[in-house]
This record gives structure tokens, sequence and C-alpha cells, in this order.
């Protein structure tokens, strides 16, 4: 730890970084665009320049050296003292501001980053209301350069975050700069979409107008959303998400920073993948089998009726007729509510961990890197939480198996009462599955969408997307990392948590943390999640 | 001042002066063989002890530079910066025209005192007949045992390749140089690293200029005290002039830097005074970067201290051009202004936006649309630009705000004339239309 001063006050902060870090980490607005902690710095847009004390070069007595400094290219040193607060700091501070503005459009009525935009920010904050420059703007044009992102390179301040981004993390390079001085933009290279399965990020790391998603855009004013912090469930890697919901659907999804995960970035699949939440299609209502008709229960009464059945089952079949199908697209509290509402039905009833998703390769970015310098790696595995159930069903021991065990075994007629979990946004359920679960007596599907085993299903029970609902995944490196609910449920359904909280006997409201401390009673991998919540720091 | 004997233009008008054997006849690479015979170091210390100040623009002296280098590097790589992109300079361009050789003999000194085995001659694209010469003379010297494996029979190796820019003032910078040998995009790099540390290619780097390493034979043969006793004080040696402009003389002379303003303008081994004696308005004494001098202020000394005492920025590369009395100073603003604004390479902000803010003022202000405020808006703008209050990366933005500030301040009033002379209200018609 380094000891430096800022504007008259100590601050202590981690060895080797730049003085902006510090300074942004210890709560200071020092203005910047260049600068950016996942980046190379370049020290170009010089708007974060700072005072100094060095040595007199005769007296070596320490005094304010006459110049400025850029803060993001002087790393910290224990003892240096700065200053933001100066005359000279803020002068150059409102002239750069004035710079930015000078060919910008300020066409901040149908821009889609208004409300979150450096540019209004720093102006507002730093800068003058009114521009010197009378004479006519350098204009330079709106381009497309991907499947999914525009440039307004007339928003452009230059600071190259995307540039660099291209070239460092996500290893494609397809952005660059042409020509030069005040005519400079950025642009591709002719012929050579922006189209990487990191893409997204450049517009994340714009910090103004000029880089856009053509999936937000024009969708939603910023200030109209709100925000839930989420995990991605995209693949095992388990990046830490927001999720910006506005009229209770989901309007885009952005990456946390969350060290040693994803730091700041997320992939294209992730970013996009949440549409099916919105499907018409979704499975909202509980669905049971009366006689030969179907008909939907109320809420209040499915947990004597499902209790009734699966006892009816257990008397007639015994319980090691019973299983239960965990899906890792459920969280950890889930999982657990439901084995243990199984377990306490029928206690030698199968807990299988349900079907894990295996896509093409694990690919790891900058593109070329192998997987021990990645930055950054898109998994093979397209469920977030494989990890999770595996735990769950290894705490509660007895009889378990994995998927192929679980087909195998249904197959050979092992059972007689199933509780199967989906929750994917694809077609899942092997033809061989569906065939051995039609002939059993009491099968229960809860899913989001239509398969080949609701039609079959004695208790079709909806499934919520995870951005209604709210528990823990566990990523494929062990690390257990809660989410918010950012919606609500779709009309009719209900939380899984929820109804899944009443079948194993609790009462009440249910909730992720609620749940965990249960857990961690008897889960020691959940002892300090419960009590310490892993709260990665916000970092710009 | 008695006549001055030249040393770096000897050569220059003698027949087949490109060539080895010319070179050779006039003692040509004895300097070379007498610093192969000593060790690095003392090749340091001689330049060190001459005070041999970098003819690039600077004057920081090269000695010195070479002193920063790390003591435990492998390699070391020397790049030799003929870019000459400075207006109006061209005195690099007249060496390596017309003693190639001398250059050449230059960087054997230099690469072999800062233990180079590779040397790039940085050469802006538009010298494609002095890349044939120098070129040439490469291949003459490779043949003669001069470059390559074992420089004359002293063990130690040189290679020396050409490269050519691609048309960027800003390659003049030494980073920005390094970055596009490198084949980057010509975009000056933060300090620290230093070039001497982590240069090109990721190993410790000297940039010299084409006129400081011609001194060097000179200084091995004749000494440290022969080049001490040219010239005065701290600048000492001999030093290449380029003139331009309505003088009766225009080009490039060989002298000391003792000399004034005045005396290279009017001397008769220099400019042979103005054509048709009409009087001098301004003069750019040291490439446009430095600034301005008015047509009182000829008595500057050319050298490397004196332009400070008159506003400017430093000698530069002595590179004077004359404005006479007939000239327009608003054609003079605008020519400058859109040079920089042509040539900023957009990194910084300052630079990037002010420049071009600055060249559109200047035009206005040319068209006649030009209004008070606008004398305080350039003062302003090119007062907050620069590398050394800390505003930018490279010096080219100070090389900007120097001469735009310097003629906006010395003839400030023959600004306001004009603009007093505009018919009312036409600064804001104009902007009205531009807007």
């Amino acid at each position: 730890m380094a000891k430096i001063t800022i504007d008259n006050q100590e601050i202590e902060c981690r060895d080797g970084i730049p003085v902006l870090q510090a300074a942004l980490e210890a709560g200071w607005d020092v203005p910047h665009y260049c600068y950016h902690p996942g980046l190379s710095v370049v020290a170009s847009c010089r708007l974060c320049l700072m005072e100094m004390q060095l040595p007199h070069p005769k007296t070596r007595e320490m005094g304010w050296a006459p110049k400025l400094f850029p803060s993001c290219q002087t790393p910290v040193k224990d003892g240096m003292v700065v200053r933001f607060d100066s005359g000279a700091v803020e002068q150059n501070q409102k002239a750069c501001m004035e710079y930015f503005l000078l060919n910008h459009p300020l066409d901040c009525p149908v821009c889609d980053q208004a409300g979150e935009c450096h540019l209004q920010d720093y102006s507002y904050k730093f800068g003058e209301s009114e521009s010197r420059m009378h004479d006519q703007k350098q204009v330079n044009p709106k381009k497309d350069i991907g499947p999914q992102t525009l440039l307004y390179s007339d928003r452009c301040v230059m600071c190259t975050r995307c540039v660099r981004f291209a070239e460092e993390v996500s290893g494609t390079e397809e952005l660059c700069i042409v020509n030069r001085g005040g005519r400079a933009e950025i642009d591709i290279f002719p012929g050579i979409p922006l189209d990487n399965p990191m893409q997204g990020n450049v517009v994340d790391v714009c910090p103004v107008g000029a880089l856009l998603d053509k999936d937000f855009l024009f969708k939603k004013r910023v200030w109209f959303l709100e925000s839930g912090d989420s995990v991605c469930p995209g693949c095992s890697t388990g990046c830490a998400i927001r999720v910006d919901q506005s009229d209770n659907r989901v309007q885009r999804l952005k990456p946390r920073y969350n060290p040693g995960v994803n730091e700041w970035w997320m992939c294209d699949e992730g970013r996009f993948g949440w549409k099916y939440v919105h499907d018409v299609e979704r499975v909202t209502r509980p669905r049971l089998r009366r006689g030969a008709e179907m008909e939907t229960p109320a809420w209040e009464s499915l947990g004597e009726i499902v209790r009734y059945r699966f006892e009816q089952q257990v008397d007639r079949h015994g319980a090691a007729k019973v299983a239960v199908l965990l899906s890792p697209m459920m969280a950890c509290e889930e999982a657990w509510l439901l084995a243990k509402f199984v377990r306490e039905l029928a206690p030698d009833a199968t807990i299988a961990t349900g079907f894990v998703p295996m896509v093409g390769e694990e690919r790891c970015f900058p593109v070329g890197c192998n997987a021990d310098d990645a930055k950054f790696v898109i998994r093979r595995e397209k469920c977030p939480n494989g990890r999770g159930v595996e735990l769950v069903a290894e705490h509660f021991g007895g009889s378990t198996c994995d998927f192929d065990g679980f087909v195998t075994k249904a197959g050979e007629g092992a059972f007689e009462a199933v509780w199967v979990v989906g929750g994917y946004s694809e077609e899942w359920v092997p033809k061989a599955l569906a065939t051995s679960l039609a002939k059993i007596e009491m099968l229960v599907v809860q899913d989001m969408f239509e398969s080949a085993l609701t039609g079959e299903a004695e208790l079709v029970l909806p499934a919520c997307a995870w951005v209604e609902r709210d528990g823990s995944f566990v990523n494929h490196a062990g690390l257990i990392q809660p989410f918010e609910r950012a919606i609500n449920v779709p009309d009719g359904a209900r939380r899984d948590g929820q109804y899944l909280f009443g079948l194993a006997g609790f009462e009440g409201l249910y909730s992720g943390a609620r749940v965990r401390a249960l857990m961690a009673e008897e889960m020691d991998a959940f002892r300090e999640i419960a009590e310490a919540p892993r709260q990665p720091a916000h970092q710009h | 001042m008695g006549s001055y004997e030249p040393v770096l233009l000897k050569n220059r008008g003698v027949e087949g002066s490109c060539t080895l054997k010319v070179h050779r006849a006039g003692g040509g690479y004895a300097g070379a063989e007498k610093a192969l015979k000593l060790s690095s170091d003392e090749v340091i210390e001689e330049v060190k002890k001459a005070n041999l100040r970098g003819r690039g623009g600077a004057g920081f002296p090269a000695g010195v530079k070479w002193s920063f280098l790390p003591k435990d590097r492998e390699k070391t790589i020397l790049c030799v910066n003929g870019d000459e992109s400075e207006p109006p300079t061209f005195s690099n361009r007249v060496l390596m025209e017309s003693d190639p050789h001398m250059l050449i003999e230059g960087i054997i000194i230099a690469a072999y005192a800062t233990r180079s085995q590779v040397a790039y001659v940085y050469l802006r694209v538009e010298f494609h007949e002095q890349f044939h010469i120098l070129q040439l003379a490469i291949d003459e010297a490779y043949a003669a045992g001069l470059l390559g494996k074992d420089v004359l029979g002293s063990g130690f190796d040189l290679d020396v390749y050409v490269h050519r820019g691609a048309g960027a003032y800003v390659c003049g910078e030494e980073t920005g140089l390094i970055e596009s040998l490198e084949g980057k995009r010509g975009w000056p790099r933060i300090k620290p690293p230093f070039p001497a540390v982590e240069g090109a290619f990721g190993l410790p780097t000297v940039v010299n200029n084409v006129e400081t390493l011609a001194n060097l034979p000179h200084i091995m043969t004749r000494g440290a005290d022969w080049f001490q006793s040219i010239g005065a004080g701290s600048s000492t040696g001999p030093k290449l002039f380029c003139l331009s402009g309505p003088v009766n003389r225009p080009g490039c002379f060989e002298g000391a830097m003792d000399m004034t303003c005045e005396e290279l303008i009017y001397g008769d081994d220099y400019g042979r005074g103005m054509v048709d004696d009409v009087g001098v308005k301004a003069v750019f004494p040291g490439g446009i970067s430095m600034g301005v001098l008015t047509g009182d202020e000829l008595g500057m000394k050319m050298d490397f201290d004196d332009p400070r005492n008159f506003g400017l920025l430093g000698l530069g590369t002595a590179a004077a051009v004359v404005v006479d009395v007939e000239t327009d100073m608003r054609d003079v603003l605008l020519n400058v202004s859109r040079f920089y604004s042509h040539e900023s390479c957009g990194q910084c902000t300052q630079c990037r936006e002010g420049t071009s803010w600055m060249y559109r003022i200047a035009s206005r202000i040319a068209m006649g649309a030009g209004r008070i405020e606008d004398l305080d808006l350039l003062e302003q703008v090119s007062g907050r630009m620069g590398m050394m209050p800390g505003y930018s990366i490279c010096g080219l933005p100070d090389g900007a705000a120097f001469p735009i500030r310097g003629l906006v301040q010395k003839f400030r009033t023959e600004y306001e004339e004009h603009m007093g002379r505009q018919r009312d209200g036409r600064a804001e018609a104009v902007l009205r239309v531009l807007n």
C-alpha cells in the first residue's frame, strides 16, 4: 500500500496503480475519457491532468512543478503529493471540454447515450455552457460498422478506447483510426465489419454516444431504466451483469466489473441472449391433469395437490421410485428447496443433475491466446449453475446421478414419480427420455417452454427466466455469485423459488438471501456467501 | 568575423561529391577510423567535450543523450532522423545530396559510440532523389568494407537501412519516428519509457538528426577544441542555415552560430539582401515552429540561447523564412495555422482541436471577416497547448502555439487595422453563412 496526498487529503492506495485510478477509487470525480482500467494507457485526452510536487532542480525543495501531469500515466508513489483543485487544472478541464464540444453536433435529444454520457456530465460539471467557436463544424460521418453496431463519428471524442479494446481484449483488431488531426476518425478496414463475439463491449467502453448498439437503438431513454444486479446465465463463466429494464421488460444487459471473472466485459452471446424472456410461447400458468382434463389450479391449492399425489406414488411404488431432475438453469436455492421437498416425501428418492448443454469449444480472448493468458473466456458449458446443482446433489447424497445416468435409469423403468426441471431457452428433451417418462404415472415438469415432456405431464409448472428470479449461481470455478430479480414474473406465473419455498415447508416470502442463510446452516460452501455476499465494487 | 571555411558543405558543388572516392580524397572516413580505435566511452567523452548540441531543433547535447542508454543493454538501435519536415528547412537534404558519405561516417561513429549494430535512416517520402543518392552511397560503403561485418577491420559490425516515411510532419518527432519505423501509425509515444530505455522494437534507441551526425567525423579528426572554437558560448561548431523568402540569394549556408539574423539575410556570404531592397516585415528564423521576429528584431543571434530573449521557442532548425513588407500578415497566419491543423496527429485533444480551430479562425480573418475577439481567442487557444505546460504528449503543439501566438502578439496592430477596414457587419454576416 502506498500513501499519497490528493488535494491535502491523505489516502491509501494499492502500489503501482495510476494516480487517476487511486483518486477515482477514493471518491474523486476526475474527468477522463481515454483512461480505462482494462485497457492500456495512452494519456491522449489530456483531461485528467493534475499538479504534482517535485523537488526543485537546484534547491531540491519540494514544490508544485510548473506544468501539469496526466494522472492516468503517473503511477502512485509513496509520499507523493498531487492536487486536482488548482486553477491550472480546472482551467485545463474547462478548455478541454470546450474542445471536445467544438465539432460535436449537440444532438443529445436524439442520442441514445444522453443521460449516461460523460460528455454531458463533464460539460455540466467542468465545462462552459457556450462554445466560442462560431465557424463551421467539422462533421464526420455516421457509419454502419457491423451487424450490431453503429458509429456516429460526429459524436466521437477520439479517446480510442474502442480501438484498444479490439486490439487488446478481443484481439480481433477490426477498428483503426483514419485521417489526421481534427479530421481523424475511428473506422473499420474496408469490407471488414466489426463482427466478433465480444464486440458489444465497444459500446460500453465508449464514453460518449459515438458507438451505438443497434439492439438498443432508440428503444428507451436511459433515465427510464431501472437496474438489477444479475449474473449472466449464458455459460458457466458467470459474468456479473446489470439488467436494465423498464415497464417490466428487459431493455439491455450490461457487464458489471467483476475481478477475476469477467472483469469489465461480457460476450455478445450473453448480451443479446435474453430475448426468450419475452417470448409469448412461454409457459406462464400451472396446468394439472384431472382425469382426462387439463385445468389451471389455483397457486394456493397447488402445494396440497402436489404433496398428496407424490405421497400416493410413494405409498404405491415405494420411495425409491421417486426422482427429481435438478436443472443447471436453476439457482442453488431453488435446487436445494426442491431436493429438500422431494427427500422429505421420499427419503430414497434419486436426485439427478440435469442436462448440461455443451456447444463447440471454449473461446478465449484475445483471439489466439492460450487459456492461461485469456482475458475473457466464453465457455462451452451453456448453463450458469452446473456446479451449483452438483453441490446440492452432493449435499443431499444418497441416490444421485448425472443426466446420462438419469436417462438410462428412466429408460429402464426405474422411476414412477419424477419431477423434471428444465428452464432452457432452447429445445432440450432427448427423445429417449420423452418416451420413457411418457409411461410413468406421475410426471411433474417445471419448464419455460412446451416440450415433448410437458404434453405427458401430470402437472406442468412454469419455470421463470433468471431475470424474474433471485438466487445464486456457482460458476465453472466454484465461485458462488448471487443475482437479483430485475423484472416481475409474467402474469399468472409465480417465482419458482416462491412455490418451492412453500412446498419445502417454509412460510412467507422467498428470497435468495433467506434461503442461503438456511443452506449455510448445513452447507459449508454457502456459509461465507450468506454472511458476506461478494459485492464487487462498481468500477467505471 | 573572418571568412568562414566550410566543413559540412566543403564538397558541395565538387564533381562526384557523392562518391566514396571524392569523400576519401578529402580525408573522409579518417574520423571513423580514429573513433573505432578508441573505446566507445572515449568517443562519447570527446563528443560531450565538444558539446555537440543536437541540430534537429531542441539543441540537446548528443553526448549526454547517448549516456542515457542503460549500461547493461544488449542491443541498441540508432535511428537517423532524416524526416526534415519542418518548413522551410532543407539542410539535411543538401547534406545528403552533396556528401552522403559524411553522414554514413557519422553513423558509423555514433553507432560505435552507442554500441548499435543496426542503424535506420528515416527519410521523408518526398526525398526521392536523396534516397537513391544515399542508398547508392551505402551500397558503395558496404562494398568497401565500411559497413556490414567488421567495419574497417575493427571487429565492429554495423548494418544501415534506409526507411522511407509516408509523409507526416509528426514523424520527425523521435517517438513518432520510432512508431512509424515499426510500421505503425506515426503517433508520438507517451514517456516514460524514454527511447533510450525502450525505443524502436522495444530496444534502447538513440535518435539523432542527420546534421548532428555529419558533425561527428570532424569532431573526431579535428578534436573537441577545434569544435569549441567555432561560434561562442554554448552554441559552437559548424551549423547549416537555410534561408528562403524574397532574398537575393536563398539557399543553404554553413556558418558559425555567432551571426545575427540580419547578417544571415544581408551578409555577402549568405542572403545578400532583399530582392529590390524591400523591407523585412517578419522573419521566422528557426523554421516556422520556433516563432516569429519582427523587422526590428533582426539583431537576434542565430544561436541556441538568444532566440528565447525574443519570445521564440529556440533556434530550431535555423531555417529562416523572410516575409517582406508587401505581404499581408493575415495570409502568413493562414498559412502557418493551416500547416499545423493539417499536420497535428490527432492524439491529444488540445492540439487536435486547437490547431483546427485556429486554422478556421485564421481563414475567416484572411477572408476579411475577422473580429477583434478572434485575436484574443487565438492567443488563448495557442496558450493552452504544448508539451511544456503538460498539455500534450509531444512538442508539435508547442511549435504550433509559438508562431501563432507570436504573430498575433507582434502584429496585432496590423490585424486590427485590417479588421478596421472591413465593412461593418461583415464578420457577423460571414459567421451567419458559415452556420
